[in-house]
């Protein structure tokens, strides 16, 4: 590897984790929301419930990308 | 009767506020780092530009006592710890039938804890676990919202380390540290756990090491039915394999809340402050409105997934007694 330095290859890689651990809780954030409006089409009723189980599953979706975060911040600014 | 103007305000008010957005929206724009790539520097006066962010993860100590070192993360829990109970000691010690205005507040608070609590729960069980979980909740909503008043990271101090002078912040969010979030998870995970043992006794221990199917495969194997002992050993090895990964993905909720709280609020400090470095005053508002929702649902997520997973540690055991019965 002439030429590529430890810093650029530390930031490559910060760089790639986020991105790369950002696409699957997107896409179940998005499955999640739209099987959330879906219910809420057919019974209106149950906003509450809906509501609130709807964002604790997004929380769990999501904390996968906050574990791509930490990891690309852990790159970043302590490798 | 006709009201002259538009929004609630008249013109001239109207204008003025206008005219004083656009203004901090320019000078916002000519000193963050984003209009100095577009524009260039123009040469405005100090006071308007921002430092790049500089990143710290470990908290920084503030003073020892003995050999524990009182970081600045630690003082502001402290900080939130006597804000909560000033709160509760205000509210409490004139409680009256028609409430005031701050215990209405906390009354209304309360109430909506708890019917979410009897909603995932139960009636029993959600009045049960109700002190913990409003306790956690509150806790991290204070300190998450704590440290988006303004002023909270500016105060700063001099400390003199090996000969060296820094100058660091004196508070800094609860939240952002590791070591915070780490044991408000081990809280969480030893509270579920205790609520677990004590409801099934060693039963509950079934659920990690399942070899009930194996010792009846064997058992049947050992009578004879060579075919249908074959299966229940193929079966028992599978549930065995299952309780395992049921034991790893227990430990692994601890490592997952860590992280959860810790990378939601440690992402969004940098993300405020980046905004501020990129486009002072004006882009780092809406992003304090966001980071003021996602503090409201962290502390939702992390008492609501306690809650839940107490609930499943408790219900677990009822299933399995109106199976066998």
């Amino acid at each position: 590897m002439e030429g590529i330095s430890a810093e650029a290859m530390r930031l490559l890689a910060a760089g790639i984790a986020m991105g790369l651990g950002a696409i699957g809780p997107g896409i179940g954030i998005g499955i999640l929301g739209a099987g959330a409006m879906q219910a809420l089409g057919r019974n209106p009723e149950a906003r509450g419930p809906i509501m609130t189980n709807m964002i604790l599953a997004i929380a769990m979706a999501e904390a996968v990308a906050i574990y791509a975060l930490v990891v690309s911040v852990v790159l970043i600014f302590v490798a | 009767m006709s009201r002259k103007g538009c929004l609630g305000c008249s013109f001239p008010v109207l204008i003025t506020i206008v005219v004083v957005v656009l203004a901090v929206g320019v000078v916002s724009l000519l000193s963050g780092a984003l209009g100095k790539a577009i524009v260039g520097d123009v040469g405005l006066p100090e006071l308007f530009t921002v430092e790049a962010p500089h990143v710290q993860l470990p908290a920084e100590g503030i003073f020892h006592i003995g050999g524990f070192a009182v970081t600045n993360t630690l003082l502001a829990s402290w900080i939130t710890i006597v804000i909560l109970a000033f709160f509760a000691w205000a509210v409490t010690h004139r409680i009256k039938v028609i409430p005031s205005r701050l215990q209405n507040l906390l009354e209304f608070a309360l109430e909506w804890l708890l019917n979410f609590c009897i909603d995932v729960a139960g009636e029993k069980n959600g009045r049960r676990f109700f002190p913990v979980i409003t306790t956690i909740f509150l806790f991290v909503i204070m300190n998450s919202w704590l440290s988006l008043v303004p002023g909270f990271g500016s105060i700063t101090f001099t400390a003199i380390e090996h000969g060296e002078t820094h100058v660091l912040p004196l508070l800094r969010g609860a939240n952002t540290d590791i070591n915070f979030t780490l044991a408000l998870a081990l809280i969480s995970f030893v509270f579920v756990e205790y609520l677990g043992i004590r409801e099934g006794g060693l039963r509950y221990f079934t659920k990690f090491i399942n070899v009930r199917q194996f010792g009846r495969g064997v058992g049947q194997l050992l009578r004879g039915k060579v075919k249908s002992g074959f299966g229940g050993i193929f079966m028992g090895v599978i549930d065995m394999f299952v309780g395992v990964l049921e034991g790893i993905g227990e430990m692994m909720r601890i490592v997952s809340f860590t992280f959860r709280l810790f990378g939601n609020m440690l992402g969004g400090e940098i993300l405020i402050l980046m905004m501020l470095f990129l486009m002072p005053f004006l882009l780092a508002v809406p992003f304090y409105g966001l980071e003021m929702l996602v503090g409201a649902i962290q502390a939702l997520i992390f008492g609501g997934l306690t809650l839940v997973f107490a609930t499943m540690a408790v219900t677990q055991h009822e299933h399995e007694a109106s199976e066998s019965s």
